[in-house]
């Protein structure tokens, strides 16, 4: 365990250190360096202490708007305002957030970005996952160091977290119900007394102000672990709903997939929103289990079939089209994606995506070419 | 422009706990000699009850007039609207208080069977009609406000600025909800005084620009229809001229302002004349309580000439004025009141409580939660706070408001999840408080038309449990009948039919009867609905429908509004259900809505325009079912196939009662179908040959074959006991009787080796232990005398050479019996 978490401190200092141009994908403080700049120098409103700018432009940094300057924040989240502040006001008040929703709900994007524009860095990271131990989330030792000098602290290796204490910054907690019960509990005396003892030296790190911890969890299996309640107190919950209309999202995957070409460095031009609107109602009407129409039921799937996943098919089909055709994005570039995203169960789901197919797809107006291009490719 | 001096106007807002808190104020430091609310001048007379002991709010004023009882008009009032609190304040201080709007007696449009628009009385109700207005009212049945949506409260202006015109003025300022813009910027500077003037400013400015944009849009409608000549052009509300939803805007406008500004126009003449009447009788300090709406043209006169002569030739219909208790749920915009509020439960509690107004609120939420056992401790409630407090800062709010207040519920108390938040909009952000009125207060019209009604079937209310027994061949029974069952649609269960009693024949019906003294609250309460039982029940009938989720509840309802005989209702609950059909897709349901549906047609209650509807949703229904019906039946285990036993037992029996050629054809291949399927449930198989045998779609002899092999020992135990249960069950008396019945069985056991049978005895022996002792016996002495009676029976029935002339002689006294008028 020790090993693994001593990687991964270095592998964190080694990107905070410099900003190489070629690493595949930048942090948000990086890639938005400029719009934090921006509002930073707008911004005149109270900041909490050690924030980097006050509420309101991190609601301004999430959500997107115009400065007095003119300047223009781009949307980082696309969905309901309020939202965003809720989380907001929850970090101002030193309650811990806890985000859940679906997977693909963009909990993850918004914990990092709200890390990014309220501490300036988005990288003090744990993963949660079945194996995440106790020494991942509060300390572990460097036992060359301790078996030489005896326990002292510089033979200690801190935790992402207690950086965060230290600094005052936030930490993220990725997948929190992953994590096994006992290593939860840890975060207890963390959250509520903001403090982490180290019995080991009779010492204690002590939370400057404007630590906090952002934890994402999924709802949808109810994770592995359940939080206890005593755990679950200490947070302030808020759920990411998934987009709600149509319109909403199509903007997010337009958006996305626009970036994510540009990251990659993709020939192919951006996708025709005919086409990403095509994608997102097949998405939708699994989904919801009903037909855009409202006239005809479903069957859904067992996958999430998230927006997320309509961004990644997307990205997929414009990697296809880029590299093995001739660079516009037709349906045959999205129909290997699109049934992968559907059929994640190969017995139930394809009866699902089967039948969806033929009753749907098939008698739609304009969609001929999707129908075969899936017929063909499932 | 008269001495406006001694006049001081009170623009305030319908229900806002902050006008009725600073009007308060402001009244008391004024002490005028005379206060004229905005209300109808018609209630003058049980204005006083007002201040009786035993009214609690909310309670609303109720005109109506009694020739027409389908004409209503409701003011309602909460403890924290402005208006009560200035009556409440008049009264108690012996200062005359007055009403001053336009009196609901000029109101009430004239009697005309046809809903005609043509001035400044009709109703709001005519302004939006219904798609269907014209066929209804062509039964002879003037249904003009016939649900509690659509009754208006004539202070509710629909056109959107006119409805809560602060809120205009708070939207422009930033604000979601103008009791927030009100709190802040009234509350928190305390200073009241100025605060009129500055809304009659304000409102004055807001007028002024509404009405140029109304002008501006209406000439452009105008000019864009070209049919329209002039403003005095009747405009007629036939379905025709209301287009489709696209043009909603255009057709409010169209439809609406004509009349409204008409009305409003003569309102605001007549507040006009009464506070130049009490000018004139020497009054000197003068509050006038109005809507902020109309605050600034009562401020600038205009010479009382012309509003006399605009308030000439009115129309007068005798109307009478009434309490009625009245509920916060009613309050609500969303029950269709036109001046209603979000959230009358939270305006209580902020006319209620001074301070601490986010902790207060919390804690009830907490303890509400509780009692739902939701943990909700005390540090939940200061997390809360705490960030309620900072979302107010965030939206550089001085005070957190509702909107945060739940946002920091639903993410503190409630993890996130919306369900509980719910609970609370329902119990303290809208509430449940219930108004009552004092005993004295005259009846409401639907009490009277329910006390004429009982008057006329001569059945009174007692408070003794009796068991009547209704012959619906009589017309006053069946009267009687109709009269109990719109009551219970209606929630007074005033009498509940009791089958069990009843004889065999279908023109009985047994009523225990029970009159509990609550049940008047319960009219009072469904007077909302109507004002006579009959259009009560029928607007009921309608909101429901169109409120219900699925099919099933449909078709209950349907049976009860049969029962009751609305055939208005029963039009809509048809139309309801039809389109419910189109898309329900779970074949249960649709089984479920076929019996009750086979049974109007068949019996037919409603009005024959309606059969070919039915027929053609039974049609529907048949054919949906017939190919759902396979799918619906494989792999159920034994509670699922019980029920679908049940189910297809119950079409069998409507669809032998439709005795419709092609449904019995195709039902019957459906069950054929079922039979000769592979993994359907053996009770279900079973059942399915029994029908099959019975229907003669099957030979005995193919029946018997199909025994056999349904209960081979190669087949399951459960299974094959499962299919002799669904092939007898229930039929103890009819396998004595039935011949055939009994032969199938008969051979099939004769034809069993000794070996075979003490294996398949324990099968039989299941089905045939739910057979009664008797029924049994005499089987078992059947067959030890097997041999003789199959062949007697055989006989009997095969004979054909019987005396034809001796038989014939009984024929005139079965004729007798049975009723039937003799051929010759």
């Amino acid at each position: 365990m020790a090993a693994t978490k001593t990687s991964s401190v270095n592998g964190i200092n080694g990107v905070s250190a410099d900003t190489t141009p070629t690493v595949l994908r930048e942090h948000a403080e990086q890639q938005f360096a400029e719009e934090l700049a921006e509002l930073a120098k707008a911004d005149t409103r109270p900041r909490p202490p050690q924030w980097k700018l006050s509420p309101w432009a991190v609601a301004t940094y999430l959500v997107g708007g115009q400065l007095d300057n003119g300047f223009e924040v781009t949307p980082k989240y696309i969905g309901s305002r309020r939202t965003i502040e809720i989380a907001i006001a929850t970090l101002a008040t030193d309650r811990a957030l806890l985000l859940l929703g679906v997977p693909g709900t963009a909990k993850t994007w918004v914990s990092e970005h709200l890390s990014a524009a309220i501490s300036g860095n988005s990288t003090l990271l744990v993963q949660g996952t079945a194996g995440t131990s106790e020494e991942a989330m509060r300390y572990g030792w460097n036992y060359a160091r301790l078996l030489a000098e005896g326990p002292s602290r510089a033979a200690l290796v801190s935790s992402p977290l207690m950086r965060a204490m230290q600094t005052g910054q936030i930490a993220r907690v990725e997948e929190l119900t992953r994590i096994p019960a006992d290593v939860q509990d840890s975060l207890i005396t963390i959250l509520s007394e903001k403090t982490l003892p180290i019995p080991e030296l009779g010492e204690e790190v002590q939370a400057v102000k404007g630590f906090n911890v952002i934890a994402t969890a999924n709802n949808r299996d109810k994770g592995v672990n359940e939080l206890s309640s005593a755990l679950k107190r200490r947070f302030n919950t808020v759920i990411l709903p998934v987009p709600e209309t149509i319109d909403e999202e199509v903007s997010i995957v337009q958006r996305r997939v626009e970036s994510l070409g540009r990251a990659l460095e993709l020939p192919a031009e951006p996708p025709a929103l005919e086409e990403i609107r095509r994608l997102v109602t097949v998405f939708r009407e699994l989904r919801n289990g009903v037909t855009v129409d409202g006239k005809t039921k479903v069957k859904s799937p067992t996958g999430t079939l998230s927006t997320a996943e309509a961004i990644s098919v997307m990205g997929n089909g414009l990697a296809l089209a880029a590299h093995f055709g001739d660079g516009t994005l037709r349906a045959d570039d999205v129909a290997s994606g699109l049934i992968g995203a559907v059929v994640k169960d190969p017995v139930q789901d394809q009866v699902v995506w089967k039948e969806y197919l033929e009753t749907v797809v098939k008698e739609r107006e304009g969609w001929k070419d999707l129908y075969r291009a899936c017929r063909d490719q499932g | 422009m008269t001495d406006t001096a001694n006049l001081h106007i009170f623009g305030i807002r319908h229900h806002g706990p902050g006008s009725a808190r600073s009007l308060r104020q402001a009244l008391e430091e004024l002490k005028p000699d005379v206060i004229l609310v905005e209300g109808p001048p018609d209630a003058q007379d049980v204005l006083t009850l007002l201040v009786h002991e035993q009214m609690q709010p909310p309670v609303a004023l109720l005109i109506y007039a009694p020739e027409q009882p389908q004409y209503a008009v409701y003011y309602p009032f909460a403890v924290f609207s402005p208006e009560w609190q200035a009556i409440h304040y008049g009264l108690t201080q012996d200062v005359p208080v007055r009403f001053m709007d336009l009196p609901q007696t000029h109101q009430v449009p004239p009697p005309a069977p046809e809903p005609k628009a043509e001035d400044g009385t009709e109703p709001v109700t005519a302004a939006k009609p219904e798609p269907d207005d014209n066929a209804q009212s062509s039964a002879g049945q003037t249904v003009q406000s016939e649900t509690p949506q659509l009754t208006p409260d004539l202070t509710a202006l629909l056109f959107h600025p006119r409805r809560d015109p602060l809120r205009w003025i708070a939207e422009a300022a930033g604000y979601n909800d103008s009791e927030r813009w009100w709190e802040d910027m009234v509350e928190h500077r305390r200073d009241s005084t100025d605060l009129f003037a500055a809304i009659l400013e304000a409102m004055t400015a807001l007028r002024a620009e509404v009405e140029a944009y109304t002008q501006a849009t209406q000439s452009a409608v105008q000019a864009a229809m070209g049919a329209i000549p002039t403003e005095e052009a009747p405009l007629t509300n036939e379905p025709d001229d209301a287009p489709a939803d696209g043009q909603v805007t255009m057709q409010d406008i169209m439809l609406l302002d004509p009349f409204e500004t008409k009305r409003e126009a003569l309102r605001e003449a007549w507040m006009r004349q009464t506070i130049r009447a009490a000018q004139k009788e020497g009054f000197e300090r003068i509050a006038v309580v109005c809507g902020a709406w109309h605050a600034p043209v009562l401020a600038d006169m205009p010479p009382a000439k012309e509003d006399a002569a605009l308030l000439k030739n009115l129309p007068k219909t005798k109307v009478q004025a009434t309490w009625v208790p009245w509920t916060y749920g009613r309050l609500c915009f969303a029950s269709g009141y036109g001046a209603g509020i979000e959230s009358p439960g939270w305006y209580h509690h902020l006319w209620n409580s001074s301070d601490r107004m986010a902790v207060r609120w919390l804690a009830r939420v907490a303890s509400l939660l509780r009692e739902q056992d939701i943990d909700a401790s005390s540090a939940h409630v200061i997390e809360a706070v705490r960030l309620a407090e900072s979302l107010a800062a965030l939206r550089d709010r001085p005070l957190p408001g509702l909107p945060e207040l739940n946002e920091a519920v639903q993410s503190i108390l409630c993890f996130g999840s919306d369900v509980p938040l719910r609970l609370i909009h329902e119990k303290l952000i809208v509430g449940e408080t219930m108004g009552q009125v004092p005993e004295e207060t005259p009846a409401v019209p639907l009490q009277q038309d329910l006390t004429r009604e009982q008057k006329r079937l001569r059945f009174q209310p007692e408070a003794s449990q009796k068991v009547l027994d209704f012959d619906l061949r009589k017309p006053n029974d069946l009267e009687r009948s109709h009269l109990l069952h719109r009551l219970n649609l209606l929630g007074v269960p005033w009498g509940q039919v009791e089958r069990s009693g009843g004889g065999k024949g279908t023109f009985h019906e047994l009523w225990r009867i029970q009159w509990q003294p609550e049940f008047a609250i319960r009219i009072i309460e469904a007077g909302a609905w109507g004002n006579t039982v009959f259009e009560a029940a029928t607007a009921l009938v309608r909101d429901q429908a169109d409120r219900a989720p699925d099919l099933p509840a449909l078709t209950t309802l349907l049976e009860r509004v049969r029962l009751a005989n609305l055939p208005i209702a029963s039009q809509h609950v048809m139309q309801r259900l039809q389109a419910e059909a189109a898309i329900a897709g779970d074949v249960v349901h649709l089984m479920d809505a076929l019996p009750p549906l086979c049974n109007i047609l068949r019996y037919g209650d409603v009005r024959q325009t309606d059969t070919q509807m039915v027929g053609h949703v039974v049609d529907g229904l048949v054919a949906r079912v017939c190919i759902g019906l396979p799918l619906a039946c494989a792999s159920l285990n034994d509670e699922a196939a019980e029920e679908m036993y049940q189910r297809i037992n119950n079409v069998q029996a409507a669809i032998g009662l439709l005795q419709i050629p092609e449904h019995t054809a195709t039902w019957q291949a459906t069950l054929l179908g079922l039979v000769d399927k592979g993994n359907i449930h053996g009770l279900i198989t079973g059942r399915c040959c029994r029908i099959l045998l019975d229907a003669g779609a099957l030979s005995t002899e193919e029946a018997a074959r199909r025994m056999g092999l349904a209960l081979s020992t190669a087949s399951e135990p459960a299974q094959a006991a499962a299919w002799i249960e669904g092939f007898l069950k229930g039929s103890g008396m009819l396998l004595l009787h039935d011949e055939r019945l009994w032969q199938v069985l008969d051979e099939w056991v004769t034809g069993l080796t000794s070996e075979v049978f003490p294996q398949l005895l324990p099968l039989l022996r299941r089905t045939f232990s739910t057979f009664t002792p008797p029924e049994r016996r005499q089987m078992g002495e059947r067959v030890k005398h097997q041999k003789a009676s199959v062949k007697s029976k055989a006989t009997a029935v095969t004979v054909d050479n019987f005396d034809t002339v001796r038989a014939a002689k009984v024929l005139p006294i079965i004729a007798r019996l049975l009723g039937v008028p003799q051929a010759s």
